[in-house]
């Protein structure tokens, strides 16, 4: 009898699947885990990285031979351990300069010709070693893409980033910089709306410095970088008579009323001492301040009264659609009347809180008209009055029928 | 009278009992004399006419009267509001945005809607404590105080369900406060709520349904039923304010005097209506969210006595306790007759009144309290 058919199909099988297996083992291998027998913790750090996601070895940056098996061999050829900082940007940008390579990332190639113009880009050129270079603010092995919100590029991290060192008191005194920028911006309007609320829309450090340029704005320029966020603010700015004054002397523009990393959001009542800070009090200057306080104060007041009476109406079941649009369209007039305050001058501030006023005066009438009981207090006063004739009807009728009983 | 049959009402009277109609319209307080429904109608009112007539026309016996009437303007208006209501939890409050803005005298139906209900439920309170004083729960009127009791309840209900109908933010957690209050008693309080909306504590569209279904339909019947019954009593055994029989003080046609004071009454009460819907307009409010509690929503105030005990006794007796303290109190209140201490001639007048004094206060202390927690 030959053995059964299915019996040698699967010696076939078993024998097939060894080898299989004996050939995925004598796989050399790869690089990194060679790398790893000795630098575990870089290993592991590494592997969390952008750069092992798309298959770049530690050969890559550090050279030797992945392969050895031995630490001698492993570190011999073009081994470099990149502990001299000096090496590390030029070593980055032979990748990252290179358009042939990161095309297909879709990722700038200049970040390395900026480095240069930076003020960190200046001072390692200079020899100055503690500089910040690319592996201070991105990390060496465990190197993550500036969205993935676990990166210490990503923009709610960018504060803690920068503040390694600008946070840092012994460091800055050296330089004459000033520590506080960190804990001031934190502090800030700025600083709120992305650390506390996590608005990506707010700016951190980056939005005005720059990235890898970081070099703070100058007098003339504060203008620009505000201004990409503040465009109406600019405008009126510009069109006032402080940007031309204040370049002139050298006046830093926005920052002088505003500050500027402990930016606070300003309410319009600091208008009423802000002018006379500069002007003194008295001056044309305070006067006007006090004035445009007044307009806005007026239209805020009138608006928050019209608001509040639409809920009212909206409580007492009325027709809200239109009001309620009618008071956010004055509500974004007032909105834009702050942004006019920079041009420093009456009119413009003027011809919007008219706009607000006006709005918010139609509807209150309107909804007065409609919510005022007037109609039914006069009808109610005519009812009691039918009532009351009843009454003494019903009464006087009585009063014949009880004559009428006793009398029968 | 008798010979002649040419009247429409001599039409009527041979093919229906009207006797027996009229006595059951009469069952609403307007006349307590019992009729015989086997006599001619025009016969059996001479009779009625003819029979001495207790003087039951003076305050303050006529609060049934008055719940009578406030009942059929709750009916009427509710039936109107009902002809836009929408009761699901999406359309609610817009359906009832329609009726108080483009449906003609909606807003002001909506309004006698609201204040016919909280006058109903202050003249039937009113009503219970002058039972109470005046001992009317003592043989044989024990059951007058169980139906009295009974429809104060049923009203209290239909209140909350008809507030919860807008589906605006205070309705909703108002209810689902004295949903909570419900659901501490054992049994009874989880019976209930799977009634009320499928066991949970919070007013999806089964509930919003239910409450609709107990406030449009079971609750007015069981109201009707209620004041039927006790008027019943009233016909059996006179209106009296003590276990015995009142001597007619005056006989002859005092019926027509007595519908005479009625219709002053109703005259007064529809200008009090009218007034308290114009000059104290009950607002709408927000629409509701039940994922945004509004803060300061404790259950409806007749609520707020028993939702006090249980926060008061909340520290040291768990829920399950202090719902079965609540329930058999309530039951003990509605058995009142049945009471030892309460039963005939168990008790000197003054002593009532101390009684009555001290659940009084018990009831407003905890009222207060509740309201503070709330």
């Amino acid at each position: 009898m030959r053995p059964p058919r299915r019996a040698q199909l699967t010696d076939g099988l078993i024998a097939g699947l060894i080898g299989a297996l004996w050939t995925l083992a004598s796989v050399p291998v790869s690089a990194q885990e060679m790398c790893g027998t000795c630098h575990p913790e870089n290993r592991v750090s590494f592997e969390q990285s952008i750069h092992h996601l798309e298959n770049v070895s530690c050969s890559d940056c550090h050279g030797g031979d992945p392969a050895a098996r031995e630490v001698k061999a492993a570190h011999q050829r073009d081994f470099r351990s990149l502990s001299d900082r000096l090496e590390v940007p030029q070593m980055c940008a032979s990748c990252h300069a290179d358009l042939d390579q990161m095309r297909a990332y879709n990722l700038p190639v200049d970040q390395y010709a900026v480095y240069l113009t930076s003020q960190h880009g200046k001072a390692l050129a200079a020899g100055e070693t503690r500089a910040a270079i690319c592996t201070d603010c991105h990390g060496g092995h465990d190197i993550r893409r500036p969205r993935d919100p676990s990166s210490s590029t990503h923009p709610r991290h960018i504060p803690e980033t920068c503040g390694q060192c600008h946070g840092n008191e012994a460091l800055m005194q050296e330089f004459g910089l000033d520590p506080s920028v960190v804990t001031d911006y934190r502090s800030s309007i700025h600083g709120r709306m992305l650390l506390e609320e996590g608005s990506l829309a707010a700016p951190n450090c980056t939005s005005c410095h720059g990235v890898h340029g970081a070099t703070p704005p100058g007098v003339g320029d504060i203008d620009k970088v505000c201004g990409a966020c503040h465009e109406q603010t600019r405008r009126a700015f510009l069109e006032g008579p402080h940007y031309e004054g204040m370049t002139a002397a050298s006046v830093p523009e926005c920052a002088s009323c505003h500050s500027n990393h402990a930016i606070q959001q300003f309410g319009i009542e600091r208008v009423e001492s802000l002018c006379a800070e500069c002007h003194g009090e008295g001056s044309d200057q305070a006067v006007l301040g006090h004035k445009i306080h007044a307009l806005i104060d007026s239209a805020g007041e009138e608006v928050a009264a019209a608001e509040a009476l639409v809920h009212r109406a909206d409580q007492a079941a009325l027709e809200v659609e239109d009001p309620l649009s009618r008071v956010e369209e004055a509500k974004t007039y007032l909105t834009e009347a702050l942004p006019a305050v920079h041009a420093v001058s009456l009119e413009p501030v003027e011809q919007l809180t008219r706009r607000a006023q006006s709005i918010a005066e139609e509807v209150e009438h309107e909804l007065y008209s409609k919510l005022d009981r007037r109609v039914a207090k006069i009808g109610l006063v005519l009812f009691w009055f039918y009532l009351l004739m009843t009454i003494a009807v019903l009464v006087i009728f009585r009063r014949r029928l009880r004559s009428e009983t006793e009398a029968s | 009278m008798k010979q002649e049959k040419s009247g429409a009402l001599d039409w009527f009277s041979r093919r229906l009992n009207l006797t027996e109609i009229f006595s059951l319209l009469t069952s609403y307080g307007v006349f307590h004399a019992e009729l015989d429904s086997r006599k001619n109608i025009r016969e059996a009112i001479a009779e009625a006419k003819a029979q001495p007539m207790p003087s039951y026309d003076q305050w303050p016996r006529v609060l049934g009267l008055l719940a009578v009437v406030l009942l059929l303007i709750e009916i009427v208006t509710g039936s109107l509001l009902a002809f836009y209501y929408l009761p699901t939890p999406q359309t609610a409050r817009a359906s009832v945005a329609t009726i108080l803005r483009d449906v003609d005298f909606g807003r002001f139906v909506h309004q006698i809607h609201f204040w016919g209900a909280q006058l109903l439920i202050a003249v039937l309170i009113v009503r219970v404590v002058r039972f109470l004083m005046k001992g009317v729960y003592r043989k044989p009127r024990e059951l007058m105080w169980i139906f009295g009791v009974l429809l104060l309840l049923v009203c209290f209900h239909s209140d909350l369900t008809g507030k919860a109908l807008p589906m605006t933010g205070t309705a909703y957690w108002s209810s689902v406060r004295a949903l909570e209050l419900v659901g501490s008693i054992p049994i009874y309080g989880s019976v209930m709520l799977f009634l009320l909306g499928g066991g949970e504590t919070v007013i999806t569209e089964l509930t919003l349904i239910r409450f609709y279904l107990l406030h449009v339909a079971l609750l007015p019947f069981a109201a009707i039923t209620l004041i039927y019954l006790h008027f019943s009593g009233v016909r059996r055994l006179g209106q009296t304010e003590t276990g015995s029989h009142e001597t007619p003080t005056r006989g002859g046609p005092v019926i027509r005097i007595h519908l005479l004071n009625q219709a002053i009454l109703f005259t007064i009460l529809l200008g009090i209506l009218v007034s308290l819907a114009v000059l104290v307009p009950f607002p709408l409010g927000d629409a509701a969210d039940p994922y945004l509690t509004v803060p300061g929503v404790g259950p409806p105030w007749y609520l707020l006595a028993p939702f006090g005990f249980m926060e008061l006794t909340a520290p040291f007796l768990p829920t399950w306790i202090g719902g079965t303290i609540l329930f058999l109190t309530f039951t003990a209140f509605v058995l009142l007759p049945f009471l030892p201490g309460f039963r005939e001639g168990a008790r000197s007048r003054g002593l009532s009144w101390v009684i009555v004094a001290a659940l009084l206060a018990v009831w407003i202390f905890l009222t207060i309290y509740g309201a503070r927690v709330a």
